[in-house]
């Protein structure tokens, strides 16, 4: 199976059980990973991981070369 | 950046302005994934934010290696899988004994039916426990099998192994995690 038939025979698969779903008040997934996707849908990302990154970058940033050293070369 | 323009971006985008632009770019495009897999792989929030945090600080200090060679998806996520499988080694596996996912795979009964779930707070902690009681390997195969950028092929590589290998072992994880989902009522 090729990445486009995978795609497209998982989309048809979602919506198939999506409309089952929204018959009988419960969502249905017919394989594990369409559930995860939808877990993985509405996990957020904690935004502390950018300004914690930031803060990691800013203090590997190496040391400025002294004024010295660029006169002598 | 104006107003408008900060409303209509994405969660993931929030922040990243204060990051190297090439590094706001792939984290805008790829830390949800990332951190889905750091967190439903290693099962803990904290160690997913940890992880997810130094997946990408070594990608920026390899940024290098990284451009024209695969895709930014695959590149990011083999830097993730090595690093949660460390941070798993260092502390989980000392603990957890868990079967083989293949031995599981033969006890496993009823795993073929739908996954029927009522939408509740608790359907993470049911689907982090269903994949806690996997071993790694199906885990892994599973979650990567459903981020839908990735090809079989890519899966296979991510992993060492065929498209055909990951056809197969996916079957057999599809059933465990089904039965095991099914255990968590």
């Amino acid at each position: 199976m090729n990445q486009h038939d995978k795609f497209s025979a998982g989309r048809h698969q979602e919506q198939a059980g999506e409309a089952q779903a929204a018959r009988a008040g419960v969502r249905e997934f017919q394989t594990a990973e369409e559930l995860l996707r939808h877990d993985a849908a509405q996990t957020a990302v904690p935004p502390e991981i950018v300004r914690r990154l930031s803060q990691s970058i800013a203090q590997s940033a190496p040391a400025r070369r002294p004024w010295w050293r660029k006169l002598l070369g | 950046m104006n107003q408008a323009c900060a409303e209509s971006q994405s969660p993931e985008a929030a922040g990243t302005q204060l990051l190297p632009a090439e590094l706001g770019a792939l984290y805008s495009a790829h830390s949800r994934a990332i951190y889905y897999l750091a967190l439903r792989f290693l099962g803990d929030p904290q160690k997913a934010e940890d992880a997810t945090h130094d997946v990408f600080l070594k990608a920026l200090r390899h940024l290098d290696q990284f451009r024209g060679q695969a895709a930014a998806r695959t590149w990011l996520y083999r830097i993730a899988i090595n690093h949660c499988k460390n941070m798993r080694q260092a502390w989980h596996e000392r603990h957890v004994l868990p079967g083989s996912d293949s031995d599981f795979c033969e006890r496993a009964a009823g795993g073929d039916s739908p996954l029927r779930v009522l939408e509740t707070k608790e359907l993470g902690a049911r689907i982090q426990q269903a994949l806690d009681g996997l071993g790694a390997e199906y885990r892994l195969l599973l979650l990567l099998v459903s981020d839908q950028e990735l090809s079989y092929e890519q899966v296979g590589a991510l992993t060492g192994q065929s498209a055909d290998a990951v056809r197969g072992k996916l079957f057999r994880a599809r059933k465990a995690f089904a039965a095991l989902f099914a255990k968590t009522e």
